[in-house]
């Protein structure tokens, strides 16, 4: 009954539509580099040279570029909605319902592509830490697969952006909700120092907060180099995007009427 | 084969009614037009013969196949162009073709050919390296059209394809939608509120108003519906004699003095005139001029859709549309 490969289709045309838009215009991608790269660079400095926060022995800005790595791609993803809101407002989404494609590979399509802008904010952030000092793990495995959790983790998020959009509808209520939801679960998780450091309320919420897991196997992959604990932080990063996936696509005929 | 067969449909946003127990249908090969104030029903219609939403109640086939129990086979068959802009700005018109091509899935070895073809048949060969957003209105209008045709559809669906466009770009669309019917034999059924449009290119029109299709006809049956001609003579020696006379000829229905002119009501005026002028004629009379007029696409459109349903509300929507569409020209 499912349709897989018209799915596919659909999804990687969607993907392809993404990595042609973002190569006609980077502008984007350098202006949203600076800020992650201020949290690397004046906040990663700073802190670190107070050696307030028991990392594990691993220096200061190599412990949280994952973090902030993850939080640059789901500020990303988190945004797309507004692309959602306005090929809503233009025709494209209705032209999109009427074509012989599943409305899921649609959601789906779309959430991927901020993957795929994520990743290109990653492959400018990644090279400037590695020129500042951090210690990355170089092997290419290990890349790819850190790169592989930052497009599910981003493609995650942008479904939830999609979800929020199809109830919002309007753009203007919709740029305000981006920062609350990314702010507090950046805070509320491993990205800038380790849970055992945080209040029993906000380590309990961090245990189901999806961000942690996504800082958590990033770490693993370009840090640390221990694997031990991939397999949880993968299975909760699938689940969440699984959920969120579902959400979105149940709704998102409301986002066309 | 119809093309589209509506029995009882209906449709309820909340509580408002949009569509109200509406039934007709179009044969295959058509250039359909439905015609109606803005808040008619036009869209809704549209949309529910596109599956893009369910009726709540009634029935809609697309060449029999139900939009709702069938409606992947219904997607499969037609193309759809709102009255929005439904290209991407910030690629290229080919590269727009060509993502097209993959989510409908034309196969990798036709991708080519169906992407050229349908820039040739729109004449965009020449532009489409170029950036959507670099294009007038009319060229994206031709553009998305180009992406409808490029399917092959069996029928294509148009929301008011020529808003916002300059009288030479409207000539444009309409010549080429004209050759993809005739040519190509492709069903097009649209949606306007420009009577000249309904008037000049479609076989057929549907009028609609307040959520019901009021009435349905070629424009020449629709215009023979809604009154008679009149023939309006001025002359010198008229008599009451010459009225009775001419009140018993094929084709009139009434005939009038007042001073000077004489009215005359005619079925069709053309077949009329003669033996009216051979009676004036033979009478003696002295015929200074003659006009005739037949009731024209405004009069039908005043008609049906009298009372014109939410024009009010819709107007400032449909004006910034317009104007969206012009400030990118």
């Amino acid at each position: 009954m499912f349709d897989v490969k018209g799915s596919m289709r659909v999804i990687t045309a969607m993907i392809e539509l993404e990595v042609r838009r973002v190569m006609h215009d980077r502008t984007e991608l350098y202006f949203r580099a600076v800020q992650p790269l201020l949290w690397l660079i004046v906040f990663g400095y700073i802190m670190g040279s107070l050696r307030a926060i028991p990392t594990g022995g691993i220096p200061y800005t190599d412990f949280i570029l994952p973090g902030v790595i993850i939080q640059s791609a789901t500020s990303v993803a988190i945004f797309f909605g507004l692309v959602i809101i306005w090929e809503r407002e233009s025709g494209v989404l209705k032209k999109l319902v009427a074509a012989p494609c599943p409305r899921f590979a649609i959601v789906v399509g779309r959430a991927m592509a901020a993957g795929v802008r994520a990743l290109f904010q990653v492959l400018i952030i990644l090279p400037i830490a590695v020129l500042l000092g951090v210690h990355v793990i170089l092997n290419p495995l290990y890349l790819l697969a850190a790169l592989a959790v930052v497009f599910i983790s981003a493609g995650g998020f942008a479904g939830m952006s999609i979800w929020i959009a199809s109830i919002l509808k309007s753009r203007e209520r919709f740029v305000g909700i981006g920062q609350v939801i990314i702010f507090p679960l950046f805070f509320a998780s491993n990205a800038l120092y380790p849970i055992a450091t945080m209040p029993a309320i906000l380590q309990w919420f961090s245990a189901i907060n999806p961000m942690t897991y996504m800082v958590s196997a990033t770490r693993a992959l370009m840090i640390t180099g221990d694997l031990s604990t991939i397999w949880i932080d993968m299975i909760a990063i699938l689940a969440f995007d699984v959920f969120i996936f579902w959400l979105a696509a149940r709704d998102f005929r409301q986002v066309i009427n | 084969m119809k093309a589209i067969e509506v029995k009882n449909l209906s449709k309820k946003y909340a509580t408002v009614p949009a569509l109200k127990d509406v039934s007709f249908s179009v044969d295959e090969g058509e250039l359909f037009a439905l015609l109606g104030p803005n808040g008619a029903g036009k869209t809704t219609l549209m949309r529910i013969l596109t599956t893009q939403i369910d009726p709540t109640s009634g029935s809609a086939k697309v060449f029999g196949n139900d939009v709702r129990s069938q409606s992947g086979e219904v997607r499969s068959q037609v193309s759809y162009v709102p009255q929005e802009m439904s290209v991407w700005s910030d690629i290229t018109a080919y590269e727009n073709l060509l993502i097209y091509a993959k989510i409908y899935g034309i196969p990798a070895k036709k991708r080519e050919d169906a992407i050229q073809s349908a820039l040739k048949t729109m004449d965009l060969q020449n532009v489409s390296g170029r950036m959507v957003n670099t294009y007038s209105g009319g060229m994206v209008r031709k553009l998305e059209i180009a992406s409808a045709i490029m399917v092959e559809p069996k029928i294509v669906f148009l929301d008011e394809p020529t808003i916002g466009l300059d009288p030479s770009a409207r000539k444009t669309v309409w010549d080429k939608l004209r050759w993809l019917n005739r040519n190509k034999g492709t069903s097009v059924f649209f949606c306007t509120h420009y009577m000249d449009e309904a008037d000049l290119y479609a076989n057929e029109i549907g009028l609609i108003s307040k959520g019901r299709l009021r009435k349905i006809g070629t424009a020449e049956e629709l215009k023979s519906s809604v009154s008679n001609e009149t023939i309006t003579i001025e002359a010198t020696g008229l008599d009451s004699g010459i009225v009775r006379g001419i009140s018993g000829l094929p084709h009139i229905t009434g005939a009038r003095v007042t001073g000077k002119t004489l009215r005359i009501m005619a079925i069709n005026s053309d077949e009329a005139i003669n033996p009216v002028m051979n009676l004036l004629i033979s009478t003696g009379v002295k015929v200074k001029s003659v006009s005739s007029s037949k009731p024209s696409m405004d009069d039908v459109f005043l008609k049906y859709t009298r009372g014109k349903g939410k024009e009010q509300e819709t107007a400032i929507a449909d004006i910034k549309r317009a104007r969206d569409r012009i400030r990118k020209a």
